[in-house]
This record gives structure tokens, sequence and C-alpha cells, in this order.
């Protein structure tokens, strides 16, 4: 391995600052052009927001034309988990502040009563029934299969 | 890819009915990650196999120019979809996608120095051991450099291909966006690449803003991309080209008109 510039530290080190710098709302490493990677941060969450928009559908139609505009705010020091992921933590934030989009409440209940997602780690099948009540909107598993029981 | 292929496309589910009607279709790429190595394929896609239409595995996730070793899961799913899909050959970027346990959700642009060129070549080399066919390695698109560049792009590519032993997969859109956004000829990227490596080329539309040149594969190809396709054509012609497509789909027509440009600017049969 060739030797890293002096004072600079490894690729390794290097490429966790500027992750960090990307996902987490850490300062732009030196040396890089600020405009450029602002550019790209901004690309970035507007490509999430796209891949989330298709995992979450109604999530992202009940914002209309400031979907990717409320997701790159939301995500901005927020590390991508995934699109399923995200669109779940986004989802639940809103329904704690009650803003979520009342379109999207069916399909969160859905999901909740289909998957067991504790937060931080990949959503697994439920293995028993569930019932599960959300921002008005309710829907029950059985042996896999989700029934959506009311509509807000 | 010995054979030529001709013009082909990204395959998504989004599009796979239009995909499926295609009627000189010989070749789809298919994100590796999208496909389960042992469970159902995504339905269109069995049928386009069933039809003899070959379907190459594209990697995204593989974080091949992160300094640390690939992930043995991540290669050992990349193997198993190749060999799955009977693949004649799989593909990947010269990138990074996550660092210090944090995913960056996109392909991010490595320094052009030694020690990133050692990083790939050892990640390539992994993957290689557990993999049935060759690999080619996708140049990205970048908005921005690292400051500390020892290499061209000409010669930090030509060194990870020489010392790994894999092809190349060229992007004509990123070539197209990197120059635009550099301020350079993207011609004389070609004439400086090891064209009789290339496997395949990707065909993808962009848009501008704010002054940057952003690769969206969500616009249109635009009309200097297509001519890079003649320009890349003349100098030697690739045996597969193929349309890349992310996202705000066109109506099918729109498409079509495309993969028909693509092919008029290389000169191979129309597969509409």
């Amino acid at each position: 391995m060739t030797a890293p510039p002096a004072g600079a530290g490894g690729l390794g080190e290097r490429q966790a600052a500027l992750v960090a710098a990307l996902t987490a709302g850490r300062p732009v490493p030196e040396g890089f052009d600020g405009f450029r990677f602002e550019a790209a941060r901004v690309a970035l969450l507007r490509k999430r927001a796209g891949e989330v928009a298709r995992q979450w559908p109604m999530l992202a139609a009940g914002f209309g034309d400031r979907w990717k505009r409320e997701f790159a705010a939301w995500a901005a020091a927020r590390p991508a988990q995934g699109s399923l992921r995200d669109g779940w933590d986004l989802a639940r934030d809103l329904t704690r502040r009650g803003g979520l989009p009342s379109v999207a409440a069916a399909e969160l209940a859905e999901r909740e009563a289909a998957w067991h997602y504790d937060g931080a780690s990949a959503p697994r099948s439920r293995r028993g029934p569930a019932l599960r009540v959300t921002s008005g909107a309710a829907a029950l598993q059985v042996a896999g299969r989700v029934w959506l029981l009311r509509r807000p | 890819m010995a054979d030529p292929y001709g013009v082909g496309v990204g395959w998504r589910p989004e599009i796979a009915g239009f995909v499926a009607e295609l009627p000189g279709l010989r070749f789809v790429e298919v994100v590796a990650e999208s496909v389960h190595a042992h469970g159902e394929l995504p339905p269109g896609l069995q049928e386009l196999l069933d039809r003899g239409v070959t379907v190459i595995p594209h990697g995204v996730r593989l974080s091949l120019g992160g300094a640390d070793p690939v992930d043995p899961a991540r290669v050992e799913h990349f193997a198993a979809v190749a060999a799955r899909l009977e693949a004649p050959l799989v593909s990947e970027h010269i990138a990074f996608v996550r660092a210090g346990g944090i995913e960056a959700g996109h392909l991010l642009p490595l320094p052009r120095t030694r020690e990133a060129v050692d990083a790939v070549v050892a990640n390539v080399r992994r993957v290689q051991a557990s993999l049935p066919v060759p690999i080619a390695l996708e140049p990205i698109a970048a908005l921005f450099d690292w400051p500390d560049d020892e290499l061209t792009e000409a010669q930090f590519l030509t060194e990870i291909l020489d010392r790994s032993g894999a092809r190349l997969l060229l992007d004509v859109a990123n070539v197209y966006a990197n120059a635009r956004n550099r301020g350079t000829d993207p011609a004389e990227l070609l004439d400086h690449l090891p064209l009789e490596r290339v496997a395949y080329v990707h065909v993808a539309g962009g848009a501008e803003h704010q002054g940057l040149y952003h690769d969206t594969h969500t616009d249109a190809v635009p009309e200097p991309v297509l001519d890079l396709v003649t320009a890349l054509c003349e100098r030697q012609r690739p045996p597969a080209l193929m349309l890349e497509r992310d996202g705000d789909y066109p109506p099918a027509a729109a498409l079509a008109a495309e993969l028909d440009a693509i092919a008029k600017a290389s000169g191979y049969p129309s597969v509409t």
C-alpha cells in the first residue's frame, strides 16, 4: 500500500468522514469544493426520496409535489437505512407528531400488522396474528394475510 | 459477451411489460440486489430467460472501492445470482457506498490515488475468487472530485483494469457528465481508455441544475450523449449497449424512441 498524503489519514478514515458529511450533517472535509459537495448531498437526498416513494407510494402521495422537499428535510441528518426502513421511520415520526397524511395511514397500519419492526434492524414477518391501529386506520393480520378493517 | 448483443435495456419492474414486448431484444441488465439468489425471480424476468434473453446482474451495493474488504455475504449473493441467471458476466462500480458503518445511499467517487487503486483491486480479486464468470467494472459519474488526485481518470481506470483483469462497463453518460462538469473533452477520455476491454455500454439521461449536469437516469438521453455513442463506435464498437432508466418512466413510445436512437447512433439493428 502506498502511504497516504501526510496528515490526511488513511482511505477508510477519509471515506468515513466523507459519508458522515454527506449523510449526517457533518462539516465538508477539507479541500473539497463546497458547492459541488452540497450539490451531491442534495442529489443524494432527492434520490433517496424517489426510492422511498416507490416503497411507500401512499406516504409520498400524501405530500404531493412537496414530497422530495419534505423527505429531504427529514432525512438530511439521518443516514440511509434502506428505503423500507427510511419510509417506515418517517411514517412513525409523522404519526407521533400527528402529521401523517390520512391517505398514508392504511399503508402504515398494514405494514405494522404484517411485520415486526423494532426501529433498529430489518423488519421481520410476524409469527402470530396482530391488530394495528394507526392514525385512524386499522389493519388485522392473521397467518400472513392482512385485512384493512378501517380507513381514516 | 463475445458475440454482439446489440441494444438492450436495464430491466426494472416498472417497465417489465414494455421490455417483454421488445421483439429484437437479446440482453437486459438487472440490479443484482433486487434478485433473490434462490427464491422466485421478479415477474417477467423468467419469461425473458425462457426466451433466450441474456440477463446480466449489475451490483450496486458491494462497495468495491471501500477501504474495508467486501462483505462476504454480499459477494456470495452476487455470485449466486450470476449462477441463477446463467449470466455470461456480471458488473459493479468503481465506487464506494458505505464507510464507518454508515450507508451513503449512493455511489461515491474514489480519490484517484494509488491507495484507492490498491483498495479496489484487492476487493475485485476477492469477488473474482467467488464468481463463476468475469466481472466488468463501471466508472461512475461524480459531482465532486477529491482534492488529492494523483492519477488522471484514464490512468486510474486502466491501472485498476490491468491489475484486476476485469473488463470495462463504460457508461457514456457518465463520461459526458464528468467531462461537462470538469470542463474537459469527453472524446479525449475515450482516446485514453482501453476500449478493447469494453464488455458493454450504459447510455442514460440527465439534466442540468445550477450549472452542474446530473446523471439522473430519470430524464431523456440528451443529443450529446448519443453523439458520444457514435464517437465511441467509430473508435471501437462495443458488443452491447443499453438504456438505463430508473424512474419517471415515459410512455412506451418515448422509451422505444430512445432505444431506436441508441441503435441508430451505434449502427446496431433496432430492437423495437
